[in-house]
């Protein structure tokens, strides 16, 4: 058996998964893990499976497509050798932070936030955004799940950021994960 | 992943409606400090305190950015002076006050507490030399803050002890007249008395507690209110079972927080972790009112009637709330009903919708007592003792902590204005319905007997 990592993206439609899956399955392959979400409307689905040795990745798109020809979907299938990079090789000690830009969207944001970020040696675990528009700060939040690991200097990268929010006129806030899920999970 | 409602709304409790860590108190036990020379024990006592307080200040400061929660203050509670100090005369427990002034001060730290004596039953001499010291130590010292512990359900009522603290709490104010007798707004005088407060100024470390602990007092009032007007907007037909469950899940996110930094707190100071104290404790501000509550469910202004009912409520909710999220939850924990600590409650007194007599009436459903009440200058010491006697009645027979803080402010009548600063804020001097300042009751002194535990109607 081989490994490959099938991306699956389009407007969201009902069929979709029962599509992508019966056709892994006619084709003898096993959906080993799997992850789905939505943006708005927009469908996305990550699928790790497991294939015969006389399949390949090439065939089993092609396979997929054809299902899926009126969707008007993207798909890609690619083996997958489970390499791993540096940071999951030598994965140091983190703390979970979680980091808030209140304030409206801005130009650059995710890409500053994100580069102060990298430069840190934070890893983001976790993007969302919440963009409802309108004058009440709350509903403009970008919020950013991220480890820190034990070498950065918390205050530099408070410092960096910041440098962000007077940049882009917003309010960002770093606060330990510790403190949402002490506050929203009453029983655990 | 973290959902989005849990993000907003955690945001917004601290943002936008002043969640924070009201206090972080160390409890310190000075009972191994005791020694019947004085300049020993002031020694031991400074050594001792500033030692496991050292790290107190930059601890917090630490933690409240790590979570974004403020840390307001950061307190000391000490064994009760009249018992670990015993042998000194008043002159030099005025001086042991001052020491604990100097300590506090050395530690930057906004209030030390335990300037106390324990008196419901009877007073042994070092109980009477404290409560002598306590109008001098309290007009000469910054940040220490005394309080008298005059009655249990279990000892019932020492009205010698009332009607000596009624003049104690007179002379206090004169000394500090040209501050409108703030002196008294920092002494407290008590029924049932919890040993373990971390709010001030009633925060004593008991005689049953470790040698230090770490406590921590939670507050929130406008997260409370935030949380009601909500649940208004979106439910058409909330009714009042729903308004407690609203309260009681808010106090149970607010102890969560706490319990959380508090634990942090003891673990980098290498002391156990005492108790979260979760009471609705008001400041000065707009959006940290318990008056505004009040305002939030419905009722015209608190004092209104209705609002011994609602504060009947709110003061049950918030301890359900606070007792099902955390084990450890101790202190005073409820709702505070400070006159001059409160915006709103202030502007009823003034206005006169809350009258004292009310106040009395809320506080037997409320979690301290007459707190931060100010009063006409020429109430007299025998008068002071009679509301006093009515207030501690109320705890006693309820089995229940009640307080008064009462401040004669000089030279002040009903309906003027004090202004104390700070935490202890501002208000009117609330009239005093006195007929005659006469009170042959409160002179004849004695015990009023602990009372029956059966027959309960």
């Amino acid at each position: 058996m081989n490994k490959v990592l099938i991306s699956v993206l389009g407007s969201d439609q009902p069929g979709i998964m029962a599509a992508v899956a019966k056709v892994i399955q006619q084709r003898h392959g096993n959906i080993e893990n799997l992850s789905q979400t939505l943006l708005e409307n927009v469908f996305g689905a990550l699928l790790l499976a497991s294939i015969p040795d006389s399949e390949t990745p090439a065939d089993l798109q092609q396979a997929i497509e054809t299902a899926c020809d009126k969707m008007g979907l993207f798909i890609n299938v690619h083996a997958w050798d489970e390499r791993t990079t540096d940071w999951q090789k030598q994965k140091p000690e983190v703390q979970p932070y979680i980091i808030t830009c209140i304030g409206p969207d801005r130009q650059g944001l995710v890409a500053e936030v994100a580069g102060a970020l990298f430069t840190h040696g934070v890893n983001i675990t976790n993007i969302q955004a919440i963009f409802k528009g309108g004058k009440n700060p709350m509903d403009n939040l970008m919020v950013f799940e991220i480890d820190v690991p034990r070498a950065t200097v918390m205050d530099d990268l408070r410092d960096a950021l910041n440098g962000i929010s007077q940049r882009l006129d917003l309010e960002i806030s770093v606060q330990h994960r510790k403190i949402f899920e002490s506050v929203s999970n009453i029983l655990n | 992943m973290l959902n989005q409602k849990d993000i907003i709304s955690t945001l917004q409790m601290v943002r936008e409606e002043n969640l924070d860590l009201r206090t972080v108190t160390v409890g310190i036990n000075l009972t191994d400090c005791v020694s019947d020379d004085l300049a020993t024990f002031k020694r031991k006592i400074y050594d001792k305190i500033t030692r496991y307080a050292g790290k107190l200040v930059e601890t917090c400061t630490r933690i409240e950015r790590r979570y974004g929660i403020e840390v307001a203050n950061k307190r000391i509670s000490i064994s009760p002076i009249g018992v670990v100090a015993a042998p000194f005369s008043s002159e030099q427990m005025v001086e042991i006050a001052l020491t604990l002034d100097k300590a506090a001060d050395e530690l930057g730290i906004d209030f030390i507490g335990g300037f106390s004596a324990m008196v419901e039953k009877g007073m042994s001499s070092g109980d009477k030399a404290l409560i002598d010291a306590i109008p001098q130590a309290l007009t000469q010292s910054k940040r220490v803050c005394s309080s008298v512990n005059v009655a249990s359900t279990r000892a019932g009522i020492n009205m010698d002890a009332i009607l000596r603290m009624g003049h104690v709490i007179k002379e206090a104010a004169e000394l500090t007249a040209k501050d409108d007798g703030l002196a008294a707004a920092k002494l407290v005088v008590f029924a049932n008395i919890p040993q373990d407060v971390p709010f001030m100024a009633g925060a004593y470390l008991g005689i049953g507690e470790a040698d230090a602990v770490v406590s921590v007092g939670v507050s929130g009032p406008g997260v409370v209110k935030a949380a009601l007007e909500r649940a208004l907007a979106e439910d058409d037909n909330m009714d009042l079972s729903r308004a407690a469950d609203v309260i009681k899940q808010t106090a149970a996110r607010l102890t969560r927080a706490g319990e959380l930094v508090g634990r942090e707190v003891a673990q980098t100071l290498g002391l156990p972790f005492g108790i979260v104290d979760l009471s609705l404790a008001p400041t000065p501000n707009k959006n940290d009112s318990v008056g505004e509550i009040f305002e939030a469910i419905g009722l015209p202004a608190i004092g209104a009637p209705g609002s011994t009912a609602f504060l009947a409520m709110l003061n049950d909710a918030v301890k359900k709330g606070g007792a099902f999220a955390s084990s450890h939850v101790g202190g005073l924990s409820g709702a505070f009903i400070p006159v001059c600590e409160d915006l709103s409650i202030a502007e009823s007194a003034r206005n006169g919708t809350l009258s004292l007599e009310k106040l009395e009436a809320m506080t037997a459903v409320c979690s301290v007592g007459l707190d931060m009440v100010a009063l006409p200058g020429d109430t007299s010491a025998e008068m002071l003792s009679a509301i006093i006697a009515d207030e501690m009645a109320i705890g006693v027979i309820n089995k229940k902590t009640t307080a008064a803080r009462l401040i004669p402010a000089p030279g002040k009548k009903a309906g003027d204005h004090v202004l104390f600063g700070g935490l202890l804020g501002e208000g009117p001097v609330m009239a005093v319905n006195l007929g005659s300042q006469e009170n042959r009751f409160v002179r004849l002194g004695g015990r009023i007997p602990a009372p029956i535990q059966s027959l309960v109607n």
